[in-house]
């Protein structure tokens, strides 16, 4: 215990070291938060995990195949569902001092094997859910930044909520396409200069002529298929789509923020789930607003980055220039 | 009775998602056939259509268009979660 509150301590002094060589100030996230961090470290906050098999059936959850501390059942989306669950909360817990998607220490449920051929996976306001795909538009959605994705709709639900049409609808799809591809590059220790930026790399069908479902280094440019079309994501206002398909274009205009957390994270350099990582879970946690525009988010990503690195800081600089490039000015 | 039924939207948000069916439900065998116009009476699918959504993150959108014998057609819009299991998995059968 003390050996692992030690090593908490380390870590915070590292990161914070790590801040102040970029010119930050210290008081990089809330005094609360960070002894909230400290107090409960990693040996404190733990999932409850519960993976269910869906049996290639719709109802939900399925029959229980493994709970937290259970061995491998050598059901490969199980084990996988089961270890990047853990990830994710890895991801909120010892980074941003949540415990679990409510913050209440919920368990994390998922399905596999959800219905036969399914092309989706989805969050239902209460657990993730996985089809295996048909094989032919998608091989899997096991794949940890989908995951992080699912999990994070849960986390933004438990924040407050973003109406999940126009332009909320696209930040709520945003949020959970950021929560995702940092879980992934945590998960692979890749710095945002290292990372692909990609949502969803490889989960799509071997004919299938794309790299992934997103990218949020260059929306747009995921996939160009025959079957699928062309990746319809803009990254700049100027090319926002107005349509009444997909709740108001919820996957296609959160490109557009997307890029924006991309070039800020880009521009600082680093690893994006610590600064930029900590600075958008902090303007989820205090947007209280689930009608938010663009223009809201962010506004609120940049008090959040004068609240943890200090007003006029580099990063809040930066994460001016980030927006104006999408063209959001603030 | 003729059921086509359409569905895209879902995590990617693609308009393409691979589903598309069309179910003569006379050809089929006399259990289905009986599922299938209770589970795709127009006044239920209607009636499922004005059940809330809330907040429904990532769903599939399922289009449902039924003929009857006198080739009269009334269409729905369906959210997935809005459709009973046991519907979804008719669907998934066929
Ligand atoms: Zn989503």
């Amino acid at each position: 215990m003390a050996r692992k509150l030690l090593k908490q301590n380390e870590k915070v002094r590292e990161e914070r070291a790590e801040m102040t060589d970029i010119g930050a100030p210290h008081h990089e996230l809330s005094p609360a938060a960070l002894n909230r961090i400290a107090a409960q470290g990693e040996s404190k906050l733990k999932p409850d995990r519960q993976i269910h098999d869906g049996q290639y059936k719709a109802a939900l959850p399925g029959k229980l195949i493994r709970s937290e501390g259970d061995t491998e059942t050598g059901i490969a989306d199980a084990d996988t569902a089961y270890d990047a669950a853990g990830q994710v909360f890895s991801l909120f817990a010892d980074e941003y001092g949540r415990n679990s998607l409510d913050d209440d220490g919920m368990p994390l449920v998922a399905t596999v094997h959800h219905r036969r051929n399914y092309n989706n996976a989805f969050w239902d306001g209460k657990q993730m859910a996985y089809g295996t795909g048909d094989g032919k538009l998608f091989r899997t959605f096991l794949e940890l930044s989908v995951v992080g994705h699912e999990m994070a709709h849960g986390v933004i639900q438990y924040s407050g909520g973003l109406l999940y049409e126009n332009q909320s609808g696209a930040l709520n799809e945003s949020i959970a396409d950021v929560f995702g591809s940092l879980t992934l590059q945590r998960g692979l220790a890749l710095e945002a200069h290292e990372a692909d930026w990609l949502v969803g790399r490889g989960i799509l069908g071997p004919d299938i002529n794309g790299a992934a479902l997103r990218s949020m280094k260059a929306p747009g440019t995921a996939y160009s298929d025959d079957l699928l079309g062309q990746d319809p994501q803009p990254w700049h206002m100027d090319h926002f789509v107005v349509t009444t398909d997909d709740n108001g274009g919820v996957h296609i205009n959160s490109g557009i923020p997307n890029h924006a957390f991309y070039l800020f994270a880009t521009y600082l350099g680093g690893k994006a789930w610590e600064i930029p990582g900590r600075i958008w879970y902090h303007a989820l946690q205090s947007l209280n607003n689930p009608m938010a525009s663009f223009s809201d988010w962010a506004d609120q990503t940049i008090k959040s980055a004068n609240e943890l690195t200090g007003n006029g800081s580099s990063e809040a600089v930066m994460l001016r220039r980030a927006w104006k490039l999408v063209g959001i000015a603030i | 009775m003729i059921i086509e039924i359409a569905a895209k939207g879902g995590f990617g948000g693609f308009a393409a998602t691979g589903l598309h069916k069309t179910i003569d439900v006379d050809r089929q065998a006399a259990p289905i056939r009986q599922e299938l116009s209770d589970a795709f009476k127009p006044d239920e699918l209607a009636r499922l259509s004005r059940e809330p959504c809330g907040n429904c993150p990532d769903r599939m959108t399922y289009h449902i268009t039924v003929t009857d014998e006198a080739r009269h057609s009334r269409s729905f819009t369906l959210h997935e979660h809005q459709l009973p299991p046991e519907t979804l998995d008719l669907i998934d059968q066929m």
